[in-house]
């Protein structure tokens, strides 16, 4: 009778440690980033505005109303392997500022790039792929100016087929390129497979 | 109408004038690609030199670099070009400027080095399915040894009684 009273109680524990475990396990799975509508579109160039082109002074802050960010700018390179560096993931409010590249309001594509989610959630370029044409992207500078960009496009690419040109490459007109992870998460490699990007050109 | 006399001649030759000078009229220098990752390779033309001349010399200037680079064949579409390896480049934008073996200068272009590939911009480190397994597991396991213990009370009951 000893015996069977163990065994019962054995059971329960079972019952109610796979309960929690469970449990847990659906709280902590994670909300899939939003992806771009266009994903499969073709990328597509707009007319710029005739502006100034501004001098160089680094970026410090982005703000993004249509989809409720405002997060500080840290500068960023490439690391040793020659991958873009990507800031930080204890400080996942934070974007980074491609700095080899241009700065914000210059002639030619500035970048930035920020985490899409983190272990402890969602992080700051998390809503990117909710982004569509006509919404406004702000850039604060250290020389006090803010420059306001417009989105013109927002497309998903597979890593292994990121478009250098279209990020990096040369512009005639100031334009601002933003880059989270985006698709399916390969449990494997433990990382996304595609980059969100969000192409956008000076606006004001 | 006298004046168009005048200019006309004069037009044609300055026209004249710059066909003959090699290095100004045709001068032009060519980066293909324009944008390559770091550790690509990229080729630099003089379109406008002569291979006659000599080899053309492409002076690469950067964030950190100044060097010249002697061209090594005939471009396929007229003048000169060599490849460049960017093994070591520091990111950003370089400026080629090329002379011709005569001495004269051959215009200039500019490519982009870059990171190599995406950004690695995913942070999440354990998206809950393990652990949802696991706990399913036990789920499980708890639910067929009670379904086993069930079976035995029933057994011993049947037993008892009869």
């Amino acid at each position: 009778m000893r015996a069977y009273q163990v065994i019962r109680f054995l059971i329960a524990a079972l019952a109610v440690a796979g309960l929690a475990l469970v449990g847990t396990g659906l709280t902590r799975l994670p909300a899939r980033p939003p992806q771009p509508d266009g994903a499969t579109a073709p990328h597509r160039t707009v007319p710029a505005p005739h502006l100034s082109p501004l001098p160089r002074a680094a970026p410090v802050e982005v703000r993004i109303p249509a989809v409720g960010i405002s997060a500080p700018l840290i500068s960023v390179a490439a690391d040793a392997a020659g991958a873009l560096e990507v800031p930080p993931l204890d400080r996942p409010g934070v974007a980074g500022w491609y700095r080899p590249g241009v700065s914000p309001g210059e002639t030619g594509n500035a970048v930035l790039v920020g985490h899409v989610d983190s272990p402890g959630g969602p992080a700051v370029f998390f809503h990117l792929g909710r982004l569509r044409p006509g919404d406004t992207i702000e850039i604060v500078r250290t020389d006090a100016r803010m420059v306001r960009f417009a989105v013109h496009d927002v497309e998903a690419y597979p890593k292994d087929r990121f478009p250098t040109d279209l990020v990096y490459g040369p512009g005639d007109a100031a334009g601002l390129r933003l880059i989270t992870c985006g698709g399916r998460f390969d449990r494997g490699t433990g990382e996304y497979v595609d980059n969100v990007i969000v192409f956008a050109t000076r606006a004001a | 109408m006298k004046a168009r006399r005048v200019l006309i001649p004069a037009a044609g030759g300055i026209a004249l004038g710059a066909l003959l000078l090699p290095g100004t009229a045709l001068a032009d220098t060519t980066v293909s690609p324009s944008t390559t990752p770091v550790g690509g390779t990229v080729v630099l033309t003089a379109t406008g030199c002569n291979p006659k001349s000599g080899d053309a010399i492409f002076r690469v200037t950067g964030p950190d670099r100044d060097q010249n680079v002697r061209s090594t064949t005939a471009a396929a579409g007229g003048g000169l070009s060599a490849e460049l390896f960017t093994a070591g480049f520091t990111l950003g934008t370089y400026t080629v400027s090329a002379t011709c073996g005569d001495g004269t200068a051959d215009g200039s272009a500019t490519f982009t080095v870059t990171p190599i590939g995406g950004a690695e911009a995913g942070g999440r480190d354990d998206d809950g399915a393990g652990t949802l397994a696991t706990g399913a597991t036990l789920l499980a396991t708890a639910l067929g040894g009670a379904v086993i213990l069930a079976r035995r009370r029933r057994h011993a009951v049947t037993a008892a009684t009869h």
